[in-house]
């Protein structure tokens, strides 16, 4: 039984506190979440935890004997293992290779690698993880995302000479679909019945509460919650990340009013897609559901003019499909990206630079651009969405992960879209944050645009979709209306059982 | 903050090196883009030589390559006032420089540059006798008829001269035929060049006896050629390679006996002596009469190889 | 703090520079003539680094722009030799460039070669053509025309001071790229490709008709250098302007320590210039060996540069 408690945590960059007082109390055999908006320090604390970043104070007992916490090598010998967002898996390396990485491989004749060991080694790793789908011999990087924090999570499990003590998952869920969630969360419970303790940082609440025995919320650098998971209420979680209420109408928008027809798809086919037929009002959001890589994304780059249409007829705002992005921006439809750092934002550049992107002709005179008129629309974005930052002009690369979100979402909205394309629009935001983005959307549909709202989070989808696609290996297995909807209904049609019957 | 520290440094170097020309020699600054070149360093010992027994304060500049560099650097020269210029660059493509110069009344020397109105005068070999006496040794040792391969190059004037030469006394052979005309790449001194230009002649003409000589403009290619010719493995067809200049890698491989038969030998040290004579006597107020000062070369063989 | 400290710290040392050689050299270093001077022997680096200026910002580079400059002297110089008059041949010169600049784009943008393969084969067939238009010799003497030569050497008074030629021509190249990169959308679209380019195509930027416009911008102003160039030393020669192309390089790094976020910005660019053409007239002038001066150079550089990566590990 070990017990890792932190206090007094206080870190500052320049003259801008961080940290003020937060405090984390980690035990063997539990999981515990953390949890906060972005910007409340989750970030920081968990690199302070890794010994890459010096906090200015803190106090660190394992088990009531101070250790020091000021390297990388002191969070190793604490017993720390780290599972970062951005995994880092050798994707051209075999997964037997990313498992045994941490160790050195078994040798034949004391210099070639005995690669039958190593892999029956690196099996025997993932058998015990209950990971044993996984073939080890195959390129890490074609595995799905799933896979790879699972090979991630085995290499830390045999590269320490003990096992674990702590180990810290950031966001582990976000990129994963429901059935690889529910495969680590059961790795998760198994590690801690064997003694670890799991630190697990998410913004999905839901989830969170099913999973963690305790939690600690951080707001503004302090620790403002701290409690067992059962003496908490899902409104208490909320209130102590925002410091305020936030209306509980879960479900339930006005169904649309729209009536005239934005796109139209009469069994379209893509090399991904086959025969997809259904058309989208203006002012309605379909919601676009499926496993992981069933074709949400193909679809809304087919409209964003990035595939082409093998078969079927596409009438998109009453023409054929846009060629290329650039027209389809042109053409009125804006795109928010799955993946906000390599195919959203230019991280060195400013908010501003980043936001006007799409939309430079239309702010510049005679080809000089404006830069009185770019600030002022960025400004009413910040504005509308609640952008928190010291300055338009700072690089994006500063801003916590939902305010970035943010302004990939203000580009898209920002010159009146009449079709919207969302890939994983709040993948990595936190609840605050989250709320900001959907009133974003409601009130730019209410307007009269439409919305194609691919999501993992269902109750994203259930919440803001009028009618939900579901897609399954690039086919429509469904389209259904999404008032009264229950949760269980839409995960039965996405894995694939016959659903009750429901209305389109 | 780092920076202002190196920074620092750098110039508390510079002006050390700086502080030692700070007295009332008379200061010469020779500038070249070709200081890389074994020839150069030739020059420039004679020259050193000379200038050192006359109490001269010398700054050798070398610009890697870069001609227009040699007109900044002489218009640096000219705004620093030094009392003689010397250059070993053809004159006509830094003549703004040379303009400077004689704007601030600097004399320019040339160093075996090239003639040209805005120099003093020009020391140099006499490159038309040069390649004279090699083209005429390969013609004799082929007895007027036989396949020449040459190697010139012409970017460079003084090289190129010897080209001309040599290309008349070939053509007034009628049997003497000139199956390639190779301008090697110089970048690395045109051994490594020459050999693969060589080697591809040699593929291209494998009969033994299909090429009789190797007529090189300077010795490097020679060198090269004589490699190519030896790794093939036809060093005993009887090819003549002959080669300019002279340089201690030539000499050796000519008293070797083997195919590199001859160079000539410029006197560069001789040239070096001579430019600071000439430096000399115009410091000393006089007007050079001649625009050319010829030194004499001789033809190196097996015989003088070694001297 | 940190940050405007080494965002102004290549500055500093630039004025650093400056200072230190005022007080070694007083009579012969800080006067209008020696400065001009200066200006005049960086012109044609400085056209070549703000052009090339224009394909960094899209995290790009070209390798070919001094083979290219070589090639436009070349090409001028042998169309002035048969007679073509001196707007002819330097406007046949610049389309050149703007072809060769095109080829350059088209490969890198359309094929899809990496800038370094695509431009180093670039540099081989320039300067190969180079060699095949002049025969390899050296074009000079009577065949470059007077006034050609005389442009280089001629100047314009402004209140009593004679600005050379070649500095007029930098200037303006500096005017034109500042305008066009720092404030039109057409630059903003340029620095979003360096930005990150998937990101920039998905919001709409038409990323590879902007990506080969960019490289036909440094291969015109390449083109432009080698003119100067050819200009100053009234004459052409097939490798003159190769020696260019790393120094540009050195520059535009140099200029990039001064941005913020390490992007190539022009004036940074021409701080860049302008700090390797004083130290190696300043160096000159005190008689330091040039192969001493050359290492000094090369130190600097690294100086700076490792000092901006220092401080951004550091803040």
């Amino acid at each position: 039984m070990s017990l890792l408690s932190i206090r007094g945590l206080r870190k500052a960059y320049g003259s801008a506190p961080v940290l003020r007082e937060a405090s984390l109390e980690l035990r063997s055999g539990e999981i515990h979440a953390l949890m906060g908006e972005n910007g409340a320090g989750k970030s920081t604390l968990i690199r302070i935890l890794a010994g890459v970043t010096p906090a200015d104070a803190q106090e660190v007992l394992l088990d009531g004997t101070p250790v020091p916490l000021d390297t990388p090598a002191d969070a190793q010998r604490a017993g720390l293992r780290f599972v970062h967002q951005e995994l880092n898996i050798v994707p051209t390396l075999s997964v037997a290779e990313n498992v045994m990485l941490g160790r050195s491989s078994p040798r034949r004749f004391g210099a070639l690698i005995d690669w039958k060991r190593l892999e029956e080694q690196a099996a025997e790793a993932l058998r015990r993880f209950g990971a044993a789908h996984i073939d080890p011999r195959i390129q890490a990087g074609r595995l799905p995302t799933g896979d790879r924090m699972l090979i991630r999570l085995a290499a830390l499990l045999v590269a320490a000479d003990s096992p674990p003590r702590f180990y810290v998952l950031d966001e582990p869920t976000a990129a994963l679909t429901q059935r690889e969630a529910e495969r680590l969360f059961a790795i998760l419970k198994d590690l801690c019945d064997r003694g670890a303790g799991v630190l697990y940082v998410s913004h999905r609440l839901d989830e969170v509460m099913a999973l963690a025995d305790r939690v600690t919320v951080l707001r503004d650098g302090r620790t403002v919650l701290a409690a067992p998971m059962p003496q908490v209420a899902r409104a208490d979680i909320i209130r102590a990340m925002t410091g305020r209420e936030i209306p509980q109408d879960e479900v339930g928008r006005p169904p649309s009013t729209g009536t005239r027809t934005v796109l139209r798809l009469a069994g379209a086919t893509t090399d991904r897609l086959s025969d997809l037929t259904l058309t989208l009002q203006a002012g309605e959001v379909l919601g676009v559901v499926g496993l992981e890589g069933a074709g949400q994304s193909d679809l809304l780059h087919l409209l964003l003019g990035e595939g082409r249409l093998l078969h079927g007829e596409a009438i998109l705002l009453g023409r054929c499909l846009p060629r290329t992005p650039s027209e389809a921006w042109a053409r009125g439809i804006a795109y928010v990206p799955r993946d906000r750092r390599q195919q959203g934002l230019m991280p060195g550049r400013s908010i501003v630079a980043n936001m006007v992107l799409p939309h430079l002709a239309r702010l510049s005179l005679a080809g000089l651009s404006r830069p009185r008129l770019e600030m002022r629309r960025t400004s009413a974005m910040r504005e509308a969405l609640r952008l928190r930052c010291a300055s338009l002009s700072q690089p994006v690369r500063a801003l916590s992960g939902g305010n970035q979100q943010k302004v990939v979402l203000g580009r898209a909205i920002m010159a009146q879209p009449r079709l919207l394309l969302l890939d994983e629009p709040t993948r990595g935001v936190d609840v605050g944050a989250r709320e900001d983005i959907y009133a974003a959307i409601r009130s730019l549909t209410r307007n009269g645009a439409a919305a194609l709202l691919a999501s993992s989070d269902l109750s994203e989808v259930l919440s803001l979709s009028d009618r939900i696609l579901v897609l399954r290996g690039g086919r429509q297995t469904a389209l259904v209306s999404a008032t009264g909807l229950q949760r269980a209904d839409l995960l039965s049609l996405i894995f694939g059982e016959d659903p009750e019957p429901a209305a389109a | 903050m780092t920076s202002h520290r190196w920074t620092g440094w750098t110039l508390a170097a510079a002006l050390a090196a700086g502080a030692s020309a700070a007295t009332a020699q008379e200061r010469v600054t020779v500038i070249t883009p070709y200081l890389a070149q074994p020839g150069t360093q030739f020059y420039l010992d004679g020259f050193r030589a000379e200038a050192e027994a006359r109490g001269w304060q010398v700054n050798v500049v070398d610009t890697a390559g870069d001609i227009a560099a040699v007109v900044s650097r002489l218009e640096d020269a000219a705004t620093q006032g030094v009392d003689a210029i010397v250059i070993n660059v053809d004159p006509a493509q830094v003549e703004a420089g040379l303009i400077e110069a004689q704007a601030a009344g600097i004399p320019v020397i040339g160093m075996d540059a090239g003639a040209h109105p805005l120099l003093a005068t020009n020391v140099t070999s006499n490159g038309y006798a040069m390649a004279a006496e090699t083209a005429a040794y390969v013609v004799n040792r082929l007895n007027g008829s036989g396949r020449v391969v040459m190697f010139v190059f012409d970017p460079f004037p003084p090289v190129q001269q010897r080209g001309v030469i040599a290309d008349a006394i070939f053509a007034n052979h009628p049997d003497i035929e000139v199956i390639d005309r190779v301008t090697p790449d110089v970048q690395d001194g045109g051994i490594a060049d020459s050999r693969a230009r060589m080697e591809a002649i040699l593929a291209a003409n494998p009969e033994p006896g299909s090429i009789d000589a190797v007529w090189a403009a300077w010795d490097q290619p020679a060198l090269g050629a004589l490699q190519a010719i030896e790794d093939a493995g036809r060093a005993d067809e009887g090819i003549v390679i002959t080669g300019i200049d002279a340089n201690p890698q030539a000499r050796e491989a000519i008293a070797a006996g083997g195919p590199f038969e001859a160079s000539v030998a410029q006197d560069f040290e001789g040239i070096g002596r001579a430019v600071a004579d000439a430096t000399a006597r115009l410091l000393a107020g006089e007007d050079l009469r001649e625009k050319v000062i010829f030194v004499p070369a001789r033809l190196v063989t097996q015989a003088n190889a070694a001297e | 703090m940190t940050a405007s400290l080494r965002r102004y710290a290549t500055l500093l040392g630039f004025a650093a520079i400056l200072v230190g050689f005022s007080v070694a050299l007083p009579g012969t270093f800080p006067t209008a003539r020696n400065l001009l001077n200066i200006t005049q022997q960086v012109s044609m680096l400085a056209v070549v680094a703000f052009a090339m200026t224009a394909v960094m910002a899209m995290g790009d580079f070209d390798l070919s722009v001094g083979a290219m400059a070589s090639l436009a002297g070349v090409v001028a110089a042998s169309l002035f030799a048969a007679g073509w008059s001196i707007p002819a041949g330097i406007a046949a010169a610049l389309a050149v460039g703007l072809a060769g600049g095109v080829v350059n784009g088209v490969l890198v943008a359309y094929l899809g070669i990496l800038p370094f393969v695509a431009t180093l084969g670039t540099l081989t067939i320039f300067s190969g053509s180079s060699f095949l238009v002049s025969g390899g010799r050296t074009i000079f003497g009577g065949a470059i025309p007077a006034g050609f030569g005389a442009f280089a050497r001629g100047g314009v008074e402004i209140v009593g001071l004679r600005i050379p030629n070649l500095t007029l021509v930098a200037l303006a190249v500096l005017l034109v790229l500042w305008v066009l990169l720092e404030h039109t959308s057409y630059g903003r679209r340029l620095y979003a490709i360096g930005g990150n380019a998937e990101a920039a195509r998905l919001a709409g930027i038409r990323v590879r008709p902007l990506r080969a416009s960019a490289f036909a911008i440094t291969g015109l102003g390449a083109a432009m250098a080698g003119l100067m160039y050819a200009s100053r030393v009234a004459s052409a020669n097939p490798t003159q302007g190769d020696g260019l192309m790393l120094d540009a390089i050195a520059a535009v790094f140099l200029g990039m320590t001064m941005s913020e976020e390490s992007e190539p910005r022009i004036f940074g660019t021409l701080v860049g210039v302008l700090i390797l053409a004083t130290l190696n007239n300043g160096l000159t002038q005190l008689a330091v060996d040039s192969y001493v001066r050359q290492i000094l150079v090369g130190a600097i550089i690294l100086a700076a540069v490792a000092s901006s990566r220092l401080g951004l590990s550091r803040g």
